[in-house]
């Protein structure tokens, strides 16, 4: 497979008409623009039909929203990078049999978290946090800035430490409330979307939701 | 209409996620105002939603995705790749020629074959030279000696008489054996008799018998 890493800094466009030699820097440069242009659709179809660069796209488009799913689901750096780059190989095989009935998005974000909520059932209590440093912007943010406001003596605690109870206390869900957690209320996406990932209704959505936070409420009693 | 708090705080999720329609959300926060243990629920929700939010800062590395694709491409070929037999994967790792690889196999054979050729040897040692000396000179028999050579005197030392046997006849230093009376001596049986197996008998003994005398007994 092409690695197109290493392109950007090595495009060597505007030759003239020319029209670049099949294969060459400049062929797949061009091919690269072309690729950032196109949807998830042609892309998958670009793939289907032999162009495996075409992938590349798909994975630069994901992996952030990918890799934040499954590290807010398992709490741990390591075991979340695994794992996403298990679920784009395993796209990747399997995307010659992906028949395009739903988008590429949800079909690889299906693959991430039943992978993700198999690997959690098989490591159950061995929860070892490998956790990611908070962005400094967290400072600014007004949802902090209110929820700090309101921290009694009693309950100061210190963003690390905040970090960590919360951490745990996620952990300490079910498997499927923790994802419906991590999809909606950390990651915004609507119950639809998060029926079609783990093929549910959306009122099994907005029911795992409900009891998920009522439990979280319990957890956090202290911070709320 | 009258709002129950088990009701109204079920519609607090769902006011959460934006899901209520004007009328309802209107009553519900109504109901919300009037009861305290409802706001609470509501305060709470609202708190949890702002802690939840806290998980968006955490962020990997900056270069963490700069070096995703990578990654991903190395783990890709590795799992792409062929899938090589026990036999293949060794000459891989040793990374040697396949002719070589023959060379080394053949050279191993041989060798094997040397081994199993000394080890036969070992156990089973060959007749060839005994057979073809036995050819040359036959096994001096006791009429041989007698006819050949003076016959040693009576008195004769184990060296005057090893010295007339021919060599294959002649005792060993670990056969010579003499007695601790140092006037025993031992010759092998080859030098009187026709046989094969060395067998020994007393030549002649100088002993000089001690007198004895009848000891006193005192009763």
């Amino acid at each position: 497979m092409t690695t197109l890493m290493k392109l950007p800094g090595k495009f060597r466009l505007g030759t003239g008409s020319k029209k670049p030699v099949p294969n060459s820097e400049a062929h797949l440069a061009e091919q690269l623009i072309d690729y950032q242009h196109q949807d998830d659709e042609s892309l998958v179809a670009c793939v289907q039909h032999g162009e495996e660069a075409a992938f590349d796209e798909l994975v630069r488009r994901y992996k952030e929203r990918l890799y934040a799913t499954v590290y807010h689901m398992t709490s741990n750096h390591e075991d979340a990078n695994d794992l996403v780059q298990d679920a784009f190989i395993k796209a990747y095989k399997s995307i010659g049999s992906f028949k395009r009935q739903s988008s590429f998005y949800t079909w690889v974000y299906r693959i991430a978290v039943n992978r993700t909520i198999n690997f959690l059932k098989r490591r159950k209590n061995r929860n070892h946090f490998s956790l990611d440093d908070i962005d400094g912007a967290i400072q600014t943010d007004p949802d902090f800035v209110e929820l700090m406001s309101h921290v009694t003596p009693r309950r100061e605690a210190g963003l690390t430490e905040l970090q960590a109870r919360l951490n745990e206390a996620l952990q300490k869900l079910s498997e499927p409330h923790r994802a419906v957690v991590t999809m909606h209320d950390i990651q915004g996406m609507t119950h639809a979307d998060i029926a079609k990932v783990m093929k549910c209704s959306e009122g099994t959505v907005r029911s795992r939701l409900f009891y998920a936070r009522q439990q979280l409420q319990g957890l956090l009693s202290d911070y709320l | 209409m009258i709002m129950d708090c088990g009701k109204a705080q079920r519609l607090l999720n769902e006011l959460t996620d934006g899901r209520l329609s004007e009328n309802v959300a209107r009553e519900l926060h109504r109901h919300v105002e009037e009861c305290t243990d409802c706001r609470v629920a509501r305060q709470r929700a609202a708190r949890l939603q702002q802690l939840l939010a806290l998980k968006r800062f955490e962020q990997p590395s900056s270069d963490y995705f700069n070096t995703f694709l990578n990654e991903f491409h190395q783990r890709l070929e590795v799992e792409t790749a062929p899938h090589t037999n026990l036999w293949e994967r060794i000459i891989n790792n040793l990374a040697i020629e396949p002719v070589r690889t023959w060379r080394y196999g053949f050279t191993g054979a041989a060798g094997v074959a040397l081994a199993v050729v000394l080890i036969w040897r070992a156990f089973n040692p060959p007749d060839v030279t005994q057979s073809a000396e036995a050819q040359q000179t036959p096994t001096p028999t006791p009429a041989h000696i007698l006819a050949s050579s003076t016959l040693p005197a009576p008195h004769s030392t184990p060296q005057s008489i090893a010295a007339i046997l021919p060599d294959s006849s002649r005792p060993t230093r670990a056969e010579s054996r003499t007695s601790s009376a140092g006037n025993v001596v031992i010759v092998p049986l080859a030098a009187h008799n026709d046989t094969s197996a060395t067998r020994y008998v007393l030549d002649s003994i100088g002993i000089t018998p001690a007198s004895y005398e009848v000891a006193s007994i005192h009763f």
